[in-house]
């Protein structure tokens, strides 16, 4: 058959269809009258004639009907139709429709915020030029300075001459980039303003990085390769989010001067609007610096010049068409051959380890994806909820449907005798089901929007950037789309298809009066589903929520009460070592004389404040350590009067005092497990050790503090070697990179402040209180120790609180499917209750009666719930602390919340029994 | 004896309404007794399974309809073969030809 042809009647069928009906109409009724009379003529009588006629026919609908059919383009009026159908049917019942409506919105609303951030976090590459493209080095997110020749794993990050011995020599890369790994905060003074400087967070990047990401400037000019060169004049490059923020898109901007750490940059130009760097981070960063002005800016704790010091991340844009496997062994032989090149410097250890160092080549479209290693455990967990409480949201609307279908079983009887088919049938209560569900999928795109919202919001500082939007991109919308129609599906099909399975002749019948509940099973089944799966998440959310409550009232092993921590950064307004001393000493004094103060003490970064530094320690008298050999330690530097001020207790010995000063002998501090790691069966007072090689006699050990958390954040395992070393001293090392690290840690960053318990200090006074002494030093964060502790669990807070959020909405579901299922029980034995009433029951056992009936499904439930909470439990393994996935009690704690709420849920249908009049419901019909 | 021929194969009810139409132009249910009389009586094709036919064929061109008076000046719908229906008649017949001679001779052998 011609194309055309087919087309012309498929349109014809669409467009014209009323006036083909009528035709038809004629047709087969004119057929009617023509067999009709041709009985006639051969002598029937009138009525026989006629009767004649229509069994010949065989029915003028069902002749229609299957003109109808063979139709071209039949199926899409038929779908048509059946959705018309179906609208009429939901606006037939509005309550009906309402509450599938709100309870589908809720359902896909949630599973679609959570999937929001999966695909933001864990699927989204960057807003870049082909990310297909990009492969990055090191297989894992690495950050953010390793010094050394040899690295305990892959070659993550390197130094600046590795990277362009690398760029120099891969010919299969169009274009390799290199970028600070982890970023810096910079002091930034717009140079025509008297403010001044505020803290902004910016990244040293390579003259090819926005060439090698494809990007052009917003306005102005990218960075380049003529910039990076150092006789090149200083240029910066600013965020659009910054430019928007701050200097309202003035386009004057461009072009003059900014004071970052007190050095002249010309600002170039302008990022694209979506571009956020090559890291999802709650940090993006503002400013964009060449690397070869990272000595100026740095000064003396500069590492661009060193050659074993790493301090990059590497991504590039390789040519189409490579073989990648082959671009990495490449690689590889590069990187020994560089480290060939600098044998002469290398120590014993690291000639040793030399053929084992390694690297490994990934993809690079996502940039450095150190938030999805982080989140990826708990959004995963958060997806398997929120698919948890739309399969219940399934059972409820496919609940409220099959009881419908009860109600419409005469109907539906009387239809199928009428001739419908069952398939049609089905497909109209299918088709009815998907409406229901894509309206529902509608609202529950603003449920989505509004949740994540609220999710972003609970799970990240406000004070954060992070380029996460919970308006729902295309891959989400798809997402609702595609989780909408499965659900009405899942929800549809079932009902649908039961529905269906009645005997014509019930239609026939009338109401039946038989107390046997032919269609009740799929309900019930349901309805334990749902209280089982309700266990399952009320359990879940009980061992999170403990979890929570034991990680806020854990000891980490200082005190969190009375004190804050005032975060600043003295390289950022370009204060030299030298004159760090009587800056400390000026804050001390300064924040001392406030009143309701305590004590004041500084710290190279105060506990669990995220930043975290360690060395290799070397014995005094021992061996040195061997390669594969765990003998790191954690270590801070702090200020004379930190531990008092901190709350952490010197078990032996003495703390960091006075008495210690440059011209005293050097000493530290170390904790419990530095002892027993390295001074077993010994006491370490009075022994020596040291931080780099050749060494092991700087540092002698004066006292031994408790065990307190500062820098490990896996709370699974128990805190780790930790030393502390006076602020005022300072030791010599012939090591550049030793030397290096020595003089970046006396760059404190900390201030802890311990207040009088009563006593109220605020952030303006203390703000002032600095600002008086030290005018340009900016202050970053003011916040108390408490919250800076709370901030490192803010994952186990939102997942502890959005599991409890679901778990209560799912017994709220549950309930509601209780009730269902006992109120319509009664309405249908009202009957069998008149006759029991009338034959002497008394109201409690009616109550009993309907209780049993309810309760009766809950313990199936719990029987098919308690064993997949456990199993629950297990699962959550690694998220839960201090307490076992065993743990008897949340499964029994929701247990009784489940029993609580069908019994509650009961008492309406209960209270309704009751109240029968025996009279009346004998008499019903 | 009563058959249905659609079910068995298809193309046999087309091949015989657009022979009956040969003859000239017919509406639906002398289309049918012409079946009747043209297969010897072998064949009757309710109206379930004609008119289906019917329409098929006039989307696929083969017929084309007209609405007309009947014996009895009653309105009735005609049906009357167009040049595509007459190849198709003779591509049908060559068809048919083809099979029954071919099921013909399996029959006889062996």
């Amino acid at each position: 058959m011609s194309l055309i042809l087919k087309v012309h009647s498929f349109l014809r069928n669409l467009f014209l269809s009323s006036r083909i009906e009528v035709d038809l109409d004629q047709e087969v009724r004119s057929h009617l009258e023509m067999l009709t009379e041709e009985n006639i003529r051969a002598g029937m009588p009138l009525q026989e004639a006629q009767r004649a006629a229509r069994i010949e026919l065989g029915g003028i609908e069902q002749v229609k009907e299957q003109v109808r059919e063979e139709r071209v383009g039949t199926w899409l009026h038929s779908v048509i139709s059946d959705y018309r159908y179906g609208i009429r049917q939901l606006r037939k019942n509005p309550t009906f429709t309402a509450v599938a409506l709100l309870t589908l919105a809720l359902g896909i609303g949630a599973t679609t915020a959570i999937f929001t951030l999966v695909e933001a976090v864990l699927l989204r590459s960057l807003p870049v030029s082909n990310p297909a493209q990009l492969y990055r080095l090191g297989k894992d997110p690495d950050c953010c300075v390793r010094l050394g020749f040899s690295r305990s794993g892959d070659y993550a990050i390197v130094s600046n001459e590795l990277y362009e011995y690398f760029r120099a020599n891969t010919k299969d890369f169009e274009e390799l980039a290199a970028f600070q790994a982890g970023g810096t905060f910079l002091g930034v003074r717009h140079a025509r303003t008297a403010n001044p400087a505020e803290t902004y967070f910016g990244e040293f990047v390579s003259g090819n990085y926005f060439s090698m990401f494809g990007l052009n400037a917003n306005a102005g000019r990218t960075l380049s390769v003529a910039d990076d060169t150092p006789a090149a004049p200083p240029a910066a490059f600013m965020s659009y989010r910054l430019w928007k923020q701050i200097y309202g898109l003035d386009p004057s901007v461009i072009g003059s001067v900014f004071n970052i750490n007190d050095k002249p940059f010309t600002l170039v130009g302008i990022a694209p609007p979506d571009f956020y760097g090559d890291t999802l981070s709650n940090v993006p960063p503002d400013f964009y610096l060449p690397l070869a002005t990272e000595p100026f800016v740095k000064g003396e704790s500069s590492l661009l010049n060193k050659s074993s010091a790493g301090w990059l991340n590497v991504i590039g844009r390789i040519r189409p068409g490579t073989n990648v496997a082959s671009t990495e062994a490449q690689l590889r032989v590069e990187l020994q051959q560089w480290l060939r090149s600098h044998w002469g410097e290398m120590s014993a250890n690291e000639r040793l380890e030399l053929p084992k160092q390694t690297l490994n080549l990934g993809p690079g479209g996502a940039g450095i994806t150190t938030m999805r290693q982080q989140y990826s455990d708990w959004l995963h967990i958060l997806m398997l909820v929120a698919s948890f409480v739309l399969l219940i949201v399934c059972a409820n609307v496919a609940n409220l449907l099959l009881m419908r279908g009860m109600q419409r079983r005469q109907q539906t009887s009387l239809r199928i005798a009428l001739g419908a088919r069952p398939t049609r049938l089905v497909r109209q209560a299918l088709t009815e089901s998907i409406l229901l569900s894509l309206m529902g999928g509608a609202v529950g795109l603003v449920v989505a929007y509004l949740g994540t919202r609220m999710i972003l919001h609970l799970a990240f500082d406000t004070t954060t950037q992070l380029p996460i939007s919970a308006a729902p991109s295309l891959p989400v919308l798809l997402f609702a789309f595609a989780v909408s129609l499965i659900t009405g599906i899942i929800f549809g099909i079932g009902p649908a298809w039961l529905a269906t399975r009645v005997d014509p002749i019930e239609a026939l019948r009338g109401a039946n009066r038989s107390t046997r509940d032919s269609g009740s099973l799929p309900r019930k089944a349901l309805v334990i589903f749902q209280a089982a799966l309700s266990v399952v998440l009320l359990s879940a959310s009980g061992l999170l929520l403990q979890t929570l409550r034991n990680l806020q009232h854990e000891n980490f092993g200082f005190d969190r009460n009375h004190r804050t921590v005032i975060n600043i950064d003295p390289v950022l307004a370009g204060y030299k070592p030298a004159q760090l001393p009587s800056l400390y000493s000026g804050i001390h004094d300064s924040l001392a004389a406030l009143p309701g103060v305590a004590s004041v003490a500084f710290a190279l970064y105060s506990p669990m404040s995220g930043d975290g530094w360690s060395e290799t320690i070397y014995v005094e008298g021992k061996p040195e350590p061997a390669p594969d050999v765990d003998a790191g330690s954690g270590w801070t530097r702090v200020s004379s009067g930190f531990f008092d001020t901190i709350g952490n207790p010197i078990l032996r010995g003495r703390p960091i005092d006075d008495h210690d000063s440059n011209r005293s002998r050097h000493v530290a501090v170390i904790n419990e497990t530095f002892a027993r790691k390295f001074f077993k069966n010994e006491d370490p007072i009075g022994k020596y050790f040291g931080k780099a090689m050749g060494s092991a006699d700087d540092y002698e050990i004066v006292g031994v503090a408790r065990d307190a958390r500062y820098a490990d954040f896996d709370f699974t395992k128990p805190p780790g070697a930790f030393f502390f070393l006076s602020q005022s001293q300072s030791s010599e090392y012939s090591d550049p990179n030793a030397a290096s690290t020595e003089l970046r840690s006396h760059f404190l960053h900390d201030i802890v402040v311990r207040t009088q318990p009563r006593a109220t200090l605020s952030d303006e006074q203390m703000r002032r209180a600095l600002a008086s002494v030290a005018p340009n030093l900016p202050v970053g964060r003011i916040q108390s120790l408490d919250q800076q502790v709370e901030n490192n669990f803010s994952q186990q807070k939102l997942i502890a609180q959005l599991t409890s959020l679901f778990g209560a909405l799912a017994l709220v579901l549950a309930s509601i499917g209780i009730y269902g299922i006992t109120s319509y029980n009664v309405a249908r034995r009202t009957n069998e209750i008149g006759v029991r009433m009338a034959l002497g029951a008394d109201r409690m056992a009616v109550v009993r009666l309907v209780l049993r009936g309810a309760f009766l499904q809950v313990v199936l439930g719990l029987v098919l719930g308690i064993p997949l909470a456990i199993a629950g439990g297990r699962l959550l393994g690694s998220q839960l602390y201090q307490i076992s996935g065993w743990d008897p009690a949340a499964p029994a704690i929701a247990v009784g919340l489940l029993a609580l709420s069908a019994f509650l849920a009961s008492l309406i249908p209960a209270h309704r029994a009751v109240s029968l009049d025996p009279s009346r419901s004998l008499r019903s019909e | 004896m009563h058959s249905e021929p659609t079910t068995l194969l298809q193309g046999t009810l087309g091949l015989l309404i657009l022979k009956s139409l040969v003859a000239g132009e017919m509406h639906g249910l002398g289309i049918s007794r012409r079946i009747q009389q043209i297969t010897g009586g072998t064949f009757f094709v309710k109206p379930g399974s004609l008119f289906p036919a019917l329409h098929r064929m006039e989307e696929e061109g083969w017929i084309s309809s007209f609405w007309g008076d009947s014996e009895k000046n009653r309105r009735a719908k005609y049906y009357r073969l167009t040049r595509a229906g007459q190849k198709q008649l003779e591509v049908e017949t060559r068809r048919w030809g083809l099979i029954s001679w071919a099921i013909a001779h399996a029959l006889k052998a062996s």
